[in-house]
């Protein structure tokens, strides 16, 4: 069956995240997106363990059900679905490593809660699980996929958005340079990489050293609206083990959707305080520092990919599933109506758009164009169009602050508003 | 196996003549971060070298992590023969020579059994029973006779112990000073038996263990202590400095070598010590000369309160380690980071005066979420916590592992400290009492509570013993290998009373021009409103 997981979130008991990372909020905002599977985020945390515990019943495949008397009656009736939790966690290990202070955050996802008692046990001893969903360690990244494997040899340990340049495996400011360089001996053991808002699989496929490895998209959102905002399309049976096994083997992995790149917040270089937004190509120009402020800017996405990329862009490894690019609908809708993303009127329309077609991830990829002019305006069919083409304009991220997405000129919005007049 | 030279590789001069001095006594005089532990492991090599076998080679630290240490070095130069010498502690040389004699199945009474034990007989509350443990203790380690006023509680704890087949920490001393005194025979086995005695932080040693190494030294004479008496800190426990002071009345013929070059400290962060330390009038005087550079200021960080002392150790270690997590970047409360160091949460150690310190540090780092351990002390409510969220994850293993409750220790891991408790895997910020610090090295060391009463400590004792005050605060200081911060707080919640403490004397000890001042306003922002302007991700 052809379904979509997002396997990295997080819960209310991380940093800057909000209340409804609930299970009722993400099992509901799941259905709104689109997502049948989805991870249930910080499993780790000793209080969210029990939420889910109390919340949750095994489906006995390896994923969870929200139980009936936690479901709530606010979804949509076109985007009601079944939706399943996969024990997902995140760790950021903190240690230093030849030399240079390393910053690593990495997914785990967990085939039962067992296993994931075993895993936070063993962490119990090294760490404060209790203070961050994403708890911090001071623990080699490579200990603790060792710790994983001893204690839970069916999960899964998948280096997080591992270009972003303070805390991923290949980042600029503390990552390294190959997985080997991290892993090690290990290095067998990790069979995807999560690509992050600001790489895409294009730019990973510039890395042969990536040909054998699934690049995986999930949105690490920090509360439910951003469910989804990227996520993996996998062709299996709704289990853990063939989830797992499609992820390790490419067999059932269609792809991923995907954010374009420039929209990521760390996909320029620059300085977010200056407010200079850097090209690699100027950064080197300017010898990494800061043409305002003079300190050193922080590289980003595509600089990284650049300098430890053997080959241009444009290759694609044999066997590499696709991908398709999206905004997020309220963007879109945001930039039709030319007001706030999270003003009430694009949630009006929103929520408008969702009641008539469906989930936001059948009306970004697969309704037709007709129906959603039916349903919306001709401008938001316009939109979601050009973005179906890759026909949009990203002033790109950088130093943390998000792409500036344009799908429209102002010229062109008032002709397209024209001709509905005309109509 | 080293040949006989590269036992003396890369040894200083003075190094060298301590490892090759091996008959009669031996006064080291080793100041911190002379390489202390390294020369005492080269000449019991050396001895070994010179064909003195093993079991004829007695090491005594003062600590279980010492022990472990020296071992483990001994190991990797001798090999497995390096097993065969014993390492350790006075206490399990005492446990080893009462089993020897045949005691075998008695228990160990450690300071929770004593107190719980002596709770039960004198019917009163657990600070009482604390007291008496304490004065009982007293009384062993000084081999004194018991005051009439608490004759007969110790008459009583005694024969408690006796009935409960149980030895207390103390009598792992004090009997095998009786067995020995009274019996020729096991005399003369033991001072047979260890022809070369080596006793670290000879400074440290009290009355019952003075008597003890005594009955050891025979006819040999080859004894050498190895110690530091501006190091001298457990008084409190009985310690007597007086016996390093006299070693070389009470061994006469005996020789003194003084280890001065410190390869640990920046010579700022030594120059400040020494200033210190100066002050002190019972002491072997010397002078540490640095091998390492100058180095940065020392920094005296002045704070409004406890709460913001725990704050502005994290912001320090944050901006050094360049940012913990996003959230806190996003609070602009943290530096880039330095690419030129590299730095783990291992890298910085936090020293206090008093456990009751611990408490506002410990909560500001666990809602920090950066790594740490407390050694020395188990918070119980943290212990308790977490001993609730172990039962509850092992109940989802399995349903009837929740029944299972603590390990069951030998009485050898009984004698090990709770720091021995945490994953050896686990990199984590270091919090302990200057009493705990004893021994180790951080790259950045923060001693907190820099305030008239705190130190010296004025809170516990009416009499002030300034030199050992001073002397602890030496230690802290020289503790740290790169960066050195102080902080004293303008004012403090200490044992239910608000204090508007002055600095700490010591402070003004240290000379203008070595120390950089900060100073943070009492007005911060409440985390709340920080939260609310940070939004979300």
């Amino acid at each position: 069956m052809r379904f979509i997981a997002d396997l990295h979130v997080h819960s209310h008991y991380s940093r800057a995240t909000s209340k409804d990372m609930c299970p009722e909020g993400i099992w509901k905002w799941a259905q709104l997106k689109g997502v049948t599977v989805i991870g249930t985020g910080d499993f780790t945390h000793p209080q969210w363990l029990k939420e889910l515990d109390e919340k949750l019943e095994p489906q006995g495949n390896g994923l969870f059900s929200l139980k009936k008397e936690f479901q709530t009656n606010d979804v949509p009736g076109p985007c009601k679905a079944d939706v399943s939790f996969i024990l997902s966690a995140e760790i950021s290990c903190i240690y230093s490593k030849n030399g240079k202070t390393r910053k690593i955050h990495s997914i785990i996802l967990a085939p039962d809660l067992a296993s994931a008692a075993r895993i936070n046990i063993a962490l119990t001893k090294i760490g404060n699980l209790k203070a961050d969903g994403r708890p911090i360690l001071g623990l080699d990244a490579k200990e603790l996929l060792k710790i994983t494997l001893a204690e839970a040899p069916d999960s899964l340990f998948i280096p997080a958005h591992a270009w972003t340049p303070h805390f991923s495996v290949f980042g600029a400011a503390s990552g390294f340079d190959s997985l080997e360089e991290c892993f090690e001996e290990l290095t067998p053991h990790i069979y995807a990489i999560e690509t992050g808002l600001s790489s895409d699989p294009l730019m990973n496929w510039r890395l042969s050293a990536l040909d054998r490895i699934t690049l995986v998209s999930n949105s690490d959102a920090h509360s439910a609206p951003k469910i989804g905002r990227e996520a993996n399309i996998l062709d299996t049976e709704i289990s853990y083990p063939s989830i797992v096994n499609a992820v390790k083997t490419r067999k059932g992995f269609v792809g991923t959707i995907e954010f374009f790149p420039e929209e990521g917040k760390y996909h320029f270089d620059g300085h977010r305080d200056c407010g200079v937004s850097l090209a690699p190509k100027e950064t080197i120009h300017y010898d990494y520092l800061c043409p305002v402020c003079n300190r050193k800017v922080t590289v980003g996405v595509m600089h990284r990919v650049d300098k430890l990329a053997d080959r241009e862009e444009g290759v694609k490894p044999e066997g590499a599933p696709g991908f398709q690019s999206i905004i997020p609908l309220p963007e879109i809708i945001s930039e039709a109506l030319k007001v706030g993303p999270s003003s009430k009127k694009v949630n009006a329309a929103y929520f408008s758009l969702l009641e008539k077609l469906g989930n936001e991830f059948k009306i970004l990829l697969d309704i037709p164009l007709d129906d959603i002019e039916r349903a919306g305006t001709p401008l938001i069919r316009e939109a979601i169009s050009r973005m179906r083409k890759g026909n949009v304009h990203i002033a790109p991220g950088y130093d943390g602050e998000y792409g500036k997405v344009r799908i429209f000129e102002e010229v062109e919005r008032k002709e397209i508003k024209g001709q509905l007049k005309l109509l | 196996m080293h040949t006989a030279d590269h036992i003396l590789d890369g040894l200083n001069e003075a190094q060298k003549r301590t490892v090759t001095t091996t008959e009669g006594p031996l006064l080291v005089v080793a100041g911190p971060g002379t390489g202390k532990t390294l020369t005492i492991v080269r000449r019991i090599a050396h001895l070994v070298q010179q064909g003195v076998r093993p079991e004829n080679i007695l090491a005594m630290t003062f600590t279980n992590r010492a022990a472990r240490e020296m071992q483990e070095r001994a190991v990797s130069i001798l090999g497995d023969t390096a097993v065969k010498i014993f390492i350790g502690t006075f206490h399990l040389l005492g446990l080893r020579i009462l089993r020897d004699a045949g005691e075998e199945d008695f228990s160990i009474y450690d300071k929770d059994d004593q107190v719980e034990l002596l709770k039960s007989l004198m019917k009163g509350s657990a600070k009482k029973a604390e007291q008496m443990a304490e004065q009982i203790s007293r009384i062993k380690n000084f081999l004194d006779a018991a005051d009439p006023e608490i004759q007969e509680s110790y008459g009583a704890y005694q024969a408690a112990l006796k009935q409960r087949n149980a030895h207390d920490f103390d009598d792992l001393i004090r009997l095998p000073i009786e067995m020995l005194e009274n019996e020729d025979d096991a005399m003369a086995k033991y001072q047979e038996r260890f022809q070369h005695i080596i006793v670290d932080e000879y400074q440290d040693i009290n009355p019952a263990q003075y008597r003890l190494l005594k009955l050891l030294v025979g006819r040999s004479n080859n004894v050498c202590v190895v110690g530091d008496s501006d190091q001298a800190i457990y008084a409190f426990r009985g310690a007597d400095l007086q016996n390093f002071l006299n070693f070389e009345q009470d061994f006469p013929g005996a020789a003194r070598i003084t280890l001065t070059e410190n390869y640990r400290s920046t010579g700022v962060i030594l120059s400040a010590a020494d200033s210190v330390i100066k002050h002190n009038q019972k002491r072997i005087d010397k002078e540490l000369t640095p091998v390492r550079e100058k180095g940065a200021h020392l920094t005296v960080i002045s704070v409004p309160d406890e709460r913001t002392e725990g704050a502005a150790i994290i912001q320090e270690i944050e901006e050094r380690m360049g940012g913990t997590s996003h959230y806190r970047m996003a609070q602009g409360s943290t530096g880039k980071g330095d690419p030129a160091r590299s730095f783990g949460f291992s890298d910085f150690g936090v020293i206090y005066r008093t456990n009751a310190q611990a408490k506002a540090l410990e909560e500001e780092f666990s809602a920090s979420g950066i790594p740490y351990q407390v050694i020395g002390h188990k918070s119980s409510a943290q212990a308790k916590d977490t001993e609730e969220t172990l039962i509850y994850l092992r109940s989802l293993i399995s349903p009837n592992a929740a029944t299972v409750t603590a390990a069951v220790y030998t009485d050898e891991a009984k004698l090990l400290g709770p720091a021995d408790f945490f994953d050896p895997r686990a990199n984590a910020v270091t919090l302990m009492t200057l009493h705990m610090a004893k021994g180790l090295e951080f790259p950045v060391v923060f001693i907190t509570g820099c305030e008239d009463g705190l130190l010296p400590c004025r809170i516990m004792k009416h009499e002030v013993d300034l030199e050992e005050e001073r002397r602890l605060y030496y230690v802290g200081m020289t503790r740290a290998k790169d960066e050195l911060l102080l902080l004293h707080s303008r004012r403090r919640f200490l044992y239910g009373r608000k204090l508007s403490p002055a600095p700490s004397p010591f402070l003004a000890e240290i000379p203008g021009a070595l120390i950089k001042c900060m100073v943070v306003p009492a007005k911060v922002k409440k985390q709340k409103e920080i939260d609310r302007q940070l939004g979300l991700f």
